[in-house]
């Protein structure tokens, strides 16, 4: 299923939401490239990436998953491939290994215990200590259950990785620490992440591509460097210039 | 039932017994609680609505038409409808067809099944046995159907994130909502399980009090309470799973996305 260098991992094309909540979005990226998803509040971000996955469909356009049209795939095979971290990290019931098993719960295969190398790379990758698997996940600090978040989505090995305001609830040391993790992970694992985020400076220090999105349009997108140095339109010059949301 | 012992009612007697409506009615009066005239309208109601079932009863066990009996169970499950439409404020989505369809099979087939085999009288339209036999079953399912509705639409709304993490993590609808389903389903059972556990110690059942008043035998009295016991519990057994069963379809798209719901 690897697709060749001429195919982009993941490709939207001119994706459009009922009631043009979101229109005409265009885009594509590659394997072991992070984008984050900026823009203000309401302006579609989350939406987006959620149709990446299929907890929501389009009206119109089609999204391609390694040159197929993610319609074709039954949604859980494809949201095995496509992992996303909800905002709110919810943990289900149990310790943290019940937690890492879930996913295989739901294909009815066996499940992996504390010593398998699938699940102690998957922590190994969210740098969590194996020490971590038999503590009861719901008492775990809001930075730990983030992690252990991280690590149930690698567990199904996944091409992509959608995450949705992964640092809004933490510490700046805590984000800096996941978002470092976060970049390791895109490049040993060649996973592609997109992130939709409010921190612009985690954006800017993780991001290849930066997608700026307001009133669920793309209105400027490309290299992160690049757009943060010289953005083109005005409305991203205002949004950049403004303190950001988290420090505020 | 042997006639000796069944001592009948005349109407003087039954006007001793609205005395005890009046009485309560006064004490009513007496602390201004202000809701004496609803009282008197609620008394009045019950005696003329009952005196109807019973013309209506009278009518139908001389006609003993199958078609009249099928009519009137199906007035009946129409009536528990609506009871459970407006007791429940949010509804799941389909409440209606759910809940109808639900009763039908559940209530109605262990109605059947109860008639036919575990009482095995003939015809098998016999109104004196089909109606109250029935009448029985709907309205004790009545409690277990409705709070499987109502639970199955609070856990939904409530394991939001539960739902939408496990549909993330690659779970079908089905698994997704598990979790609900089974928290729902032990809501509906529960109650039927403490009437069961309770019956005969805590209170004599409505039907065993009405039979030994008639005249039955204590004995035979409670083997026909045991055996409706035994249909109740199975009627909202199945009426509850077949709601949770179509109920859960509702939250979710073909493909498997959670929708939005009021």
């Amino acid at each position: 299923m690897a697709p060749s260098l001429s195919t982009p991992l993941l490709q939207l094309q001119q994706l459009t939401t009922a009631r043009n909540f979101l229109t005409d979005i265009t885009w594509s990226c590659q394997a072991g490239e992070l984008t984050a998803v900026i823009g203000p509040s309401g302006g579609g971000k989350s939406s987006l990436i959620r149709l990446i996955n299929r907890l929501e469909d389009p009206s119109d356009g089609q999204i391609l998953l390694a040159g197929q049209d993610i319609r074709e795939l039954p949604p859980p095979l494809l949201r095995q491939r496509v992992g996303m971290m909800l905002q709110k990290a919810f943990m289900f019931e149990g310790t943290v290994l019940d937690n890492l098993q879930q996913p295989f719960r739901y294909r009815k295969e066996a499940l992996p215990g504390a010593e398998h190398p699938n699940l102690l790379r998957s922590i190994g990758l969210a740098r969590l200590s194996p020490d971590y698997l038999q503590r009861d996940a719901r008492t775990l600090s809001g930075g730990e259950q983030q992690r252990v978040n991280l690590a149930r989505a690698l567990i199904n090995r996944p091409e992509l990785l959608l995450l949705d305001e992964p640092t809004s609830a933490l510490d700046r040391p805590t984000t800096d620490s996941l978002g470092q993790t976060l970049l390791e992970i895109c490049r040993s694992e060649g996973l592609a992440v997109i992130m939709v985020t409010h921190d612009l400076r985690l954006a800017r220090r993780i991001s290849d591509q930066t997608i700026y999105l307001e009133a669920g349009r793309i209105v400027e997108a490309g290299k992160t460097a690049e757009l943060f140095a010289r953005p083109q339109s005005e409305d991203l010059r205002t949004f950049l210039a403004e303190p950001e949301e988290q420090e505020a | 039932m042997s006639d000796k012992t069944l001592l009948h009612l005349n109407l003087i007697q039954l006007v001793y017994a609205y005395a005890l409506i009046l009485l309560s009615v006064s004490l009513a009066r007496f602390r201004q609680i202000g809701q004496e005239r609803q009282m008197l309208w609620a008394s009045i109601r019950m005696v003329v609505q009952l005196l109807a079932v019973g013309y209506l009863l009278q009518l139908v066990f001389t006609v003993r038409s199958p078609l009249m009996v099928i009519l009137i169970l199906l007035t009946m499950t129409g009536f528990s409808l609506q009871v459970m439409g407006s007791r429940i404020k949010r509804r799941m989505p389909h409440f209606y067809r759910i809940m109808g369809s639900s009763i039908m099979i559940g209530c109605g087939g262990v109605t059947f099944y109860f008639c036919l085999l575990v009482v095995g009288y003939t015809p098998w339209y016999d109104p004196r046995y089909l109606i109250p036999l029935a009448g029985m079953i709907i309205g004790n399912s009545m409690n277990g159907a409705s709070l499987a509705a109502e639970r199955l639409t609070s856990e939904m709304r409530e394991r939001h994130d539960e739902l939408e993490t496990a549909l993330c993590l690659g779970a079908t609808a089905r698994q997704a909502a598990e979790p609900a389903l089974r928290t729902a389903y032990r809501a509906a059972l529960i109650p039927t399980m403490n009437t069961m556990a309770a019956t005969g110690i805590v209170a004599l059942p409505g039907m065993m009090t009405g039979q030994i008043l008639s005249g039955t035998e204590p004995m035979l009295a409670v083997r026909y309470q045991i055996a409706i016991m035994c249909a109740i519990t199975a009627s909202v057994a199945i009426t509850a799973f077949l709601i949770l069963l179509q109920g859960y379809r509702g939250y979710f798209t073909q493909a498997d996305q959670l929708r939005n719901t009021p």
